[in-house]
């Protein structure tokens, strides 16, 4: 992704009025890039929306700078607003002052109806719109224009999971054929996941990590983060004499590697989906077998204690040196239909993919905790979450 | 009495009651609904005492109205040497001052309904401002309707106003409220039923047409 920065928000500060408590978002560099895809990603109340409202223009910061070229930029917003009157007239009083002709007019909103499957709805009263068809009309306005980057709030919250699941597509089949920059807000990690090329994470009023989406899910800056985005298995331990493993006790160790010091408190993150488990047939040469991808090294034994299925994942919470780590299998199949809590478990995982955070990251879950204001003069404070758009922020964890 | 029930000078009332309602009407709309949005989008200090003051007025009694114009165009008034008193153009000025908060006042609640994203939406689509002044009249169009109705039954009903102001002179300030008012003191009640039926008549048909026209694209 080296495309051409279409909005870049450079130390920006941001204040959301009409609120009972005062907030402040701050942005210390963000860039959305020609033909990228940017999920911004937080938990309710992290400062999301003000950030696309902030990049949109509509609300102008206290301090810092939005640039923004001549490129035409619009947002949907997480109620679609439908301008009273026809669907078709929505289309056209946004194509009205672009100063098109008639004949291209027309035919740009007959694209977009298209593409968005709301051909039919044409003469329908936006008014009498759904939900799902409100979305649409609001997406396909905005394409309709062919802005160079579209800022997208919550696509698809409030649809039931098939009509998420077919905007979705529309979506992305839009986005590869006009090849439009997105940034686009949510707080479900998974769509985010499927549908990005970069993340940023946003927690406490702050933007504290942006990069490519698989290095801010193997590599968060902090266990904050970690935890948004799904690194759930956050063990404390101090980094052993041999400096190539974590100590958890006396008896468990992670192989990792790591750029701190001997002896120095940690916390060791592992994706449920890295951490690989077997039954207890006792050899660990049939556990190497067993995993295709590179060397996985045996952890110890666990005590499963839950097994929760959703139809479509299998989470297994599993009793590890005092601690519990989860993983995930396919739902239906295999171990996922087999194991019961109370069973014994083999527990393996690969060092790479055991990445290590400092301790003292725990002082932005305070952070996150508490009120926007309060987090944002913590963040001020702190130099580990430098972050900037090119190169991921991180917290001293060695690359790969 | 059939010599008082004369059709052509029921017509001749009828119609200078619609142009005297009719201009009334035409300048509360044209600066209210601009005063009305203004004040309903725009957030500063002194709103508030403005639409509380907006509200008041909507309830102001029309013969207190008219008893401030006739102050201020009484020939020693302020306005006085324009000569206005006991004319038509001294009862508009009546009217719009009747009318003009009930203008403002229905046109900047229907811009407070509105959804506070709708203006952020059409800045964001690039819009240009004057056709988004278009889009925004349309989205109230339902509240400027309302205005509009009721506005035009305030003057059109009154009667203490454009008795004050206008004085009821024949063929120049009668208009239907002060006729049927004068036959009726003057024990004539089959002409005074009859004005006041034209008066029902013209009011039904009116509000008719509005509601009609307001509730068109709900169908």
């Amino acid at each position: 992704m080296s495309g051409r920065v279409i909005v870049r928000a450079r130390e920006l500060v941001v204040r959301r009025r009409s609120r009972a408590a005062r907030f402040e978002l701050r942005v210390p560099d963000l860039e959305l890039r020609a033909g990228e895809v940017l999920c911004v990603l937080g938990p309710n109340g992290a400062g999301k929306s003000t950030l696309l409202r902030a990049l949109a223009g509509l609300s102008p910061p206290i301090a810092g700078s939005i640039e923004r070229g001549a490129d035409r930029v619009t947002m949907v917003f997480q109620r679609p607003v439908a301008l009273a009157g026809t669907v078709g007239h929505n289309l056209h009083a946004a194509l009205y002052g672009s100063g098109l002709s008639r004949a291209e007019r027309d035919a740009r909103r007959a694209r977009a109806l298209a593409r968005f499957g709301i051909t039919h709805l044409t003469t329908r009263r936006a008014a009498a719109l759904s939900g799902g068809e409100l979305r649409r009309l609001a997406l396909a306005r905005a394409f309709a224009l062919e802005p160079a980057a579209l800022l997208l709030d919550e696509p698809f919250e409030d649809l039931d999971a098939a009509a998420q699941e077919s905007l979705s597509l529309d979506l992305r089949a839009a986005l590869a054929e006009t090849g439009v920059a997105v940034a686009l807000v949510t707080h479900d990690l998974r769509r985010a996941v499927s549908i990005s090329d970069r993340l940023a994470v946003l927690h406490g009023g702050c933007v504290r990590q942006v990069g490519a989406t698989a290095e801010v899910l193997e590599r968060p800056a902090t266990a904050t983060i970690a935890r948004l985005v799904g690194m759930s298995n956050l063990v404390p331990g101090v980094v052993a004499e041999d400096g190539r493993s974590i100590a958890i006790d006396a008896e468990h160790r992670l192989a990792a590697a790591c750029a701190f010091p001997p002896g120095t408190p940690v916390l060791a993150g592992l994706r449920p989906e890295r951490l690989k488990l077997d039954v207890g047939r006792g050899e660990t040469e049939r556990l190497k077998l067993d995993v295709g991808r590179g060397e996985t090294e045996p952890i110890g034994k666990g005590i499963v204690r839950r097994v929760v299925s959703d139809g479509l994942l299998c989470t297994v919470a599993i009793a590890w040196a005092g601690h519990e780590l989860r993983t995930h299998l396919v739902a239906g199949r295999g171990l996922a239909k087999t194991l019961a809590p109370g069973d014994a478990v083999l527990l393996s995982a690969q060092a790479g993919d055991v990445h290590v955070l400092a301790r003292d990251s725990g002082a932005d879950q305070d952070a996150a905790s508490s009120s926007g204001a309060a987090s944002a003069s913590a963040s001020r404070n702190r130099s580990t979450v430098r972050i900037s758009g090119s190169t991921t922020g991180r917290s001293g964890a060695p690359g790969e | 009495m059939p010599e008082t029930l004369d059709a052509g000078l029921i017509a001749e009332i009828t119609l200078r009651t619609l142009a005297v309602c009719g201009a009334a009407l035409a300048f509360a709309v044209a600066v209210g609904v601009p005063i009305g949005v203004w004040l309903g989008a725009r957030r500063f200090p002194g709103r508030a005492a403005i639409v509380a003051l907006v509200n008041s007025g909507m309830g102001a009694p029309p013969v207190v109205v008219g008893l401030l114009v006739a102050l201020l165009l009484w020939r020693s008034g302020p306005l006085g040497a324009l000569g206005l008193m006991y004319s038509q153009p001294a009862m508009v000025f009546a009217q719009v001052l009747i009318a003009l908060p009930l203008v403002v006042g229905i046109t900047l609640a229907a811009v407070g309904a509105l959804d506070e994203d709708w203006a952020l939406q059409v800045r964001t689509l690039g819009i240009p401002r004057r056709y988004r002044a278009w889009l925004l009249l349309r989205e109230i169009r339902m509240g400027l309707l309302a205005a509009v109705i009721v506005a035009l039954g305030g003057i059109l009903s009154e009667v203490g106003a454009v008795m004050m102001v206008g004085g009821n002179l024949e063929g120049e300030t009668r208009v239907l409220t002060t006729a049927i008012l004068m036959h009726t003191q003057m024990g004539r009640f089959e002409t005074a039923l009859a004005l006041a039926g034209v008066l029902l008549l013209l009011m039904l048909a009116l509000a008719g047409l509005l509601t009609w026209i307001q509730q068109a694209d709900r169908r």
